[in-house]
């Protein structure tokens, strides 16, 4: 499978300084989690994460820090066992596998929004204000000519899409800032499942707002 | 890259103990000054095979203080960035086992670890009301590398210094300062007297550079 879309670099470093927020922080996730390319850039990146730890000046720790440090160790040993198990995600049936990376999100049953387009909300722990979605389009479907406030996040699934920009397959992910007016069509063959997120809590507007707004709202 | 899979929403920590970083003292302890990457990843195989506590120490009086020094870049206080910077020694000695040194070098594990656990603690400050479990990264491994993507994190290591070294130095600055989030950002900005639109934009062309040079050097 070939990749030819990917996050910008300024995004993939985002990504390893664990400075994007939590919805894209997932969508890149699960594309860089299938993609060899932009798992080694994020390597890069991290590594410069490693020599920024390196070079930075120092400040001095508490007298009693490694003290600290030994005590909560002994505090921790034989602890181990007692490992808590995780909740358990609320998975609606939506008729793919989803990506390993969303195992501990709660993903809610396909809603429809509009004809042919229906969406599921995805839920991160921790996290219930992130806007991360699945979007079902029906084959050949148009989307409606769209931009958006914040960054928009899309990696394909299954499926296709093409914009003047280019044909998204799976694998693909697509980056649009506020400057780019797109107006997808979905190809064809298949229904397009993609997961979507967008910059910025609860700043519903353009697009996904448009849509979403009176089922959240 | 290291997995995020463990930490991406991952569930908060509890911090039981109250460093004493909390208080102002004059007596700090002794920071070490240097550490080179094979004396990292040798003390890390101390701690990780033979729980060796003075190896430990070492790294302790090595990366402790700087990472206090990332998380008050990163815009905490004092007292939390002590705080932080013991949670993520904590995770190191819990999780040493789990370093692989084929995979990053010690100060780039590191790294990920305490990013982790900013991510974490800024979460939480944004949403104190939500309850969650303890956050374990060590609850799921990193998933396993294969062949050709495997490239030695020494190498990696020395790559990305000879390209940050490559670059001008107020790229290289903007690059490394982009590690403490927005809020440094916004501070380069007004310390500049720019807006913060050319300091991302500044960003992007250091970024088009490093992937010319990283390129170059592969």
């Amino acid at each position: 499978m070939t990749i030819n879309h990917h996050p910008s670099d300024e995004t993939l470093l985002r990504y390893a300084s664990g400075t994007l927020e939590p919805g894209p922080r997932v969508v890149v996730a699960v594309h860089v989690s299938g993609c060899r390319a932009c798992e080694d850039r994020g390597a890069d990146f991290e590594a410069i994460g490693g020599s920024v730890l390196e070079d930075i000046e120092a400040v001095e720790l508490s007298a009693s820090a490694l003290d600290h440090m030994m005590v909560r160790i002994d505090a921790m040993s034989g602890k181990d066992s007692a490992r808590t198990v995780g909740r358990k995600p609320a998975r609606a049936e939506i008729g793919i596998r989803l990506p390993d990376v969303l195992d501990n999100c709660d993903v809610g049953g396909w809603r429809w929004i509009g004809p042919g387009i229906r969406f599921s909300r995805v839920t991160l722990p921790g996290e219930p204000e992130a806007n991360v979605m699945l979007l079902k389009v029906a084959p050949g479907r148009k989307l409606p000519k769209h931009t958006h406030s914040g960054r928009e996040y899309m990696q394909v699934l299954s499926g296709s899409f093409a914009d003047a920009r280019g044909r998204y397959r799976p694998g693909d992910m697509d980056e649009a800032d506020s400057k780019v007016e797109h107006q997808p069509i979905v190809d064809p063959q298949a229904e397009c499942i993609c997961i979507a997120a967008l910059e910025g809590q609860m700043r519903l507007r353009g697009f996904f707002g448009r849509i979403i707004q009176p089922f959240i709202g | 890259m290291y997995a995020y899979a463990d930490h991406l929403f991952s569930r908060s920590t509890s911090l039981p103990f109250r460093p004493a970083g909390c208080e102002v003292s004059l007596n700090m302890r002794k920071t070490r000054t240097s550490l080179s990457a094979d004396e990292a990843a040798w003390l890390m195989a101390k701690t990780a095979n033979e729980r060796d506590r003075a190896a430990f120490s070492a790294l302790f009086d090595f990366y402790g203080p700087r990472i206090k020094a990332f998380m008050m870049r990163s815009g905490f206080p004092s007292c939390a960035a002590e705080e932080l910077a013991q949670e993520t020694m904590l995770l190191v000695w819990k999780k040493a086992s789990s370093f692989d040194v084929s995979r990053a070098s010690v100060s780039t594990w590191i790294f990920t670890i305490a990013r982790n656990l900013r991510i974490d603690r800024l979460r939480r400050e944004n949403r104190p009301q939500v309850q969650s479990e303890p956050f374990d990264p060590s609850d799921q491994p990193d998933e396993p590398l294969t062949g050709e993507a495997i490239v030695i994190s020494s190498q990696r290591a020395e790559r990305i210094r000879a390209a940050l070294a490559m670059l001008s130095a107020e790229q290289a600055e903007v690059v490394r300062l982009s590690f403490y989030g927005d809020k440094a950002q916004t501070e380069i900005a007004s310390e500049l007297g720019i807006p913060l639109g050319t300091v991302k934009s500044r960003v992007r062309l250091a970024l088009a550079r490093l992937r010319q040079i990283l390129d170059d050097l592969k």
